[in-house]
């Protein structure tokens, strides 16, 4: 194979994007080096300008001819498009919630941007990993720099803390998922790409092997650590606690959105011979995730904490479309995440700025907070509203899509699980709303009392402003306005091959069952 | 059998033994440096697992990687750490031992149960010997060509992220003026909670 030849083969026009996010990378690395601390004042907006143009790369993916590449390491279909497209966009806008937080805690920001940079790039690489190798490499570079932007605050013993609880049991999981991907490659006779393992893999009478039942319950147990699904989420409150709170932003969506596009691309390309065994692994994880989530979120006092089980919690909403497995499901599974990006991230970015002005996140100390600081309030409270699924906000649309998918695929049990369940979310969510805003002026907590005049001219403050405004308008305006966002996942889900062809599988299976009808029907026919 | 099968075996036999006898002696022993030193030994006769198998090269790169690399680490780790404490012996700690080898047995016999029924689909080719490097080489510039420049970009990333967790903190004095700065440099903004254990789940 001649130079000329590979290089054609490759098609590395795919990726593109993640090219310019590197590149972004690498300057933002190189320009710290020469310039020194005053770097601070560009590199954020270096940052989001290269992920920005990641996005519009992206955009101009959409139709392409060929989407696998570098000899079917890469698949850049329309779902990967799409889940890349998040990743990126859920690190613009943490990196626009971070540059104050960084500043006031004195840390080096440009070291903070390159890590979190190279997150994305493995989100990103992940989301469209077609390979066994290519997806371990990829989910590691997401892994390891989560563990170091999890301990960046480095004088703080909750943060050390976090970063070796993350550190430990991240680097357990793995482990635990490179033994089943083992496993899958041992089954197939050593093949690596996830398209041609199903067709390898020897099942003796149609039974499912052990070994392919084993290979399915590691890889699950590395994917739901991952996106944070009970039983596999002891982590996330203390990660959350713990960790820089944009960090956190992050985690709840960048990183469980890459864990999602993982989810699907393994799940349904690897293990179609035992889907059944999956589906049912993954709904007794969504169940467990929503109840149990939604459940201890109520008892939190503290608001990261609470937080964190409110995306323990969606995660297992999310798992829903992924469980019923219909065009539907996958959409809004899709339409679900870009939702969830804007609510939850101006979430995080509320607590960001009460913490940096009042220094702390206790949800008591939030009472009365209506008094002093508006535009904090309305922020958090129309985020905090959207996440429970309350009408106008898009986060109501995002639900009803989902339960309609799951209703309509006949999962009724999930979906009751999940109407319950949000039902409870609603009471967390509003407690927190009513005590900043009902609470007369004489209850006002300590902090609030103290609140420091608003000043929006301090460095770092003006991009903190407008990633809230930017949440504040997608959240409130996403579910009115949401056609564009639903032709955006239903077309995603439409134009990816290997969906289509596991849903024309499925709907080949319902249809199986009933070989006697079949016979039947010529014998029918005539007598009418 | 032929003088070659017989060497095999013995070499299997010897390398298992020592494998599995150095790995029960990283768990079971007390004095961590013996541990260290007994795990090197673990990757040793791995390694000389390997040559049996007919892959030198995976050999070579075990003995580079995790004797000479890991291990070394293990041992630089312990020694920095290098602190003395007494261990309070548990009551009751034979439980969760007992527990512990109770849940490593019953992985055993899953796995062994898995390996033993599983159709395995055995590759057909001819095993390459002493020219898998070059072979490794062409794959590593074809069809594995993304991961391979990824994880440069995932070492690079250590690199940086080592040297962020290892270098000495310094603030720059117009920084450490103000006052409020001075209190909660390199930590995070909010204060840790006081109750600490009554909301802990």
């Amino acid at each position: 194979m001649d130079f000329a030849n590979l290089a054609a083969q490759l098609n590395a026009g795919t990726i593109l994007p993640e090219g310019i996010v590197l590149i972004t990378l690498i300057i933002v690395l190189v320009g710290d080096l020469i310039v020194g601390r005053s770097s601070s004042r560009w590199t954020p907006y270096v940052t989001i300008a290269g992920l920005l143009a990641a996005i519009v790369a992206l955009y101009f993916q959409w139709n392409a001819m060929e989407p696998v590449a570098f000899l079917g390491a890469f698949n850049s279909d329309a779902l990967s498009i799409v889940f890349r497209g998040i990743i990126a966009l859920s690190a613009a806008v943490t990196t626009l919630i971070t540059v104050r937080y960084v500043e006031q805690s004195g840390t080096p920001l440009a070291e903070f941007l390159v890590i979190l940079l190279t997150a994305t790039l493995g989100g990103m690489f992940l989301s469209g990993a077609d390979e066994l190798v290519m997806v371990f490499v990829s989910l590691e570079t997401l892994s390891i720099s989560s563990y170091l932007l999890t301990g960046y605050m480095k004088r703080d013993p909750r943060s050390n803390e976090a970063a070796l609880k993350y550190l430990l049991i991240g680097a357990a999981s793995s482990a635990i998922f490179l033994y089943g991907v083992s496993l899958l490659y041992g089954l197939s006779g050593g093949e690596t790409r996830l398209s041609t393992i199903a067709a390898n893999i020897v099942s003796s009478a149609g039974e499912p092997s052990l070994g392919a039942v084993i290979a399915l319950v590691f890889v699950i147990a590395g994917i739901a650590f991952k996106i944070a699904a009970v039983p596999f989420h002891q982590w996330t409150p203390d990660v959350y606690e713990g960790s820089p709170t944009p960090v956190v932003a992050f985690l709840s969506v960048g990183s469980k959105a890459a864990g999602f596009a993982l989810a699907i691309r393994l799940l349904v390309n690897a293990f179609p011979m035992i889907s059944e065994q999956w589906h049912f692994v993954l709904t007794a994880l969504a169940i467990l995730s929503m109840v149990l989530g939604n459940v201890v979120a109520l008892a939190q006092t503290s608001m990261k904490r609470m937080l964190a089980y409110s995306s323990i919690a969606q995660a297992g909403f999310v798992m829903i479309g992924l469980v019923i497995g219909t065009e539907a499901g996958y959409a809004s599974m899709v339409f679900y995440l870009l939702v969830y990006l804007f609510m939850n991230l101006g979430g995080f970015a509320c607590v960001i700025l009460f913490s940096l002005r009042t220094g702390t996140d206790e949800i008591s100390e939030y009472s009365g907070l209506y008094q002093k600081d508006p535009l904090l309030t309305l922020c958090l409270s129309i985020c905090l509203l959207s996440l429970g699924g309350i009408p106008p906000l898009a986060g109501f649309f995002g639900k009803i899509y989902l339960f309609w998918a799951g209703w309509q695929a006949g999962a009724y049990g999930l979906v009751l699980v999940g109407l319950l369940t949000s039902v409870v979310s609603i009471y967390y969510y509003i407690r927190v709303v009513k005590m900043m805003v009902v609470k007369e002026p004489e209850e006002m907590s300590e902090a609030v009392k103290n609140y420091p005049e608003i000043r929006w001219n301090l460095p770092g403050m003006r991009p903190l402003q407008v990633g809230l405004v930017i949440c504040l308008v997608a959240t409130s305006l996403a579910g009115i306005l949401s056609n564009p966002l639903f032709t955006l996942a239903n077309s995603s889900v439409a134009r990816t091959p290997m969906l289509q062809s596991s849903l024309v599988a499925a709907k080949r299976v319902v249809t199986a069952p009933h070989p006697a009808n079949l016979a039947q029907q010529p014998v029918d026919v005539p007598q009418l | 059998m032929t003088l070659a099968d017989g060497v095999q075996i013995v070499s299997f036999v010897v390398l298992a033994v020592m494998m599995i006898g150095a790995a029960l002696g990283v768990v079971l022993l007390n004095n961590i440096v013996y541990s260290a030193f007994l795990l090197a030994l673990v990757f040793i006769s791995i390694s000389g697992m390997y040559i049996l198998l007919n892959a030198s090269f995976v050999a070579a790169a075990q003995v580079l990687i995790y004797v000479g690399a890991v291990n070394v680490l293990i041992l630089f780790g312990i020694m920095l750490v290098n602190k003395r404490q007494a261990f309070v012996p548990v009551r009751n700690a034979w439980i969760s031992k007992a527990t512990t080898a109770a849940v490593c047995v019953g992985l055993f016999a899953l796995l062994s149960t898995m390996v033993l029924a599983t159709p395995w689909s055995v590759s057909t080719a001819i095993p390459i010997g002493d020219t898998a490097l070059v072979e490794i080489g062409k794959h590593f510039f074809s069809d594995y060509l993304l991961p391979f420049e990824l994880a440069s970009v995932l070492l690079l990333m250590a690199l940086i992220g080592a040297v962020v967790l290892a270098r000495r903190d310094y603030l720059p004095d117009e920084l450490l003026a103000q006052e409020e700065m001075r209190k909660t440099a390199l930590t995070l903004p909010e204060r840790p909670r006081e109750l600490i254990s009554g909301s802990r789940k």
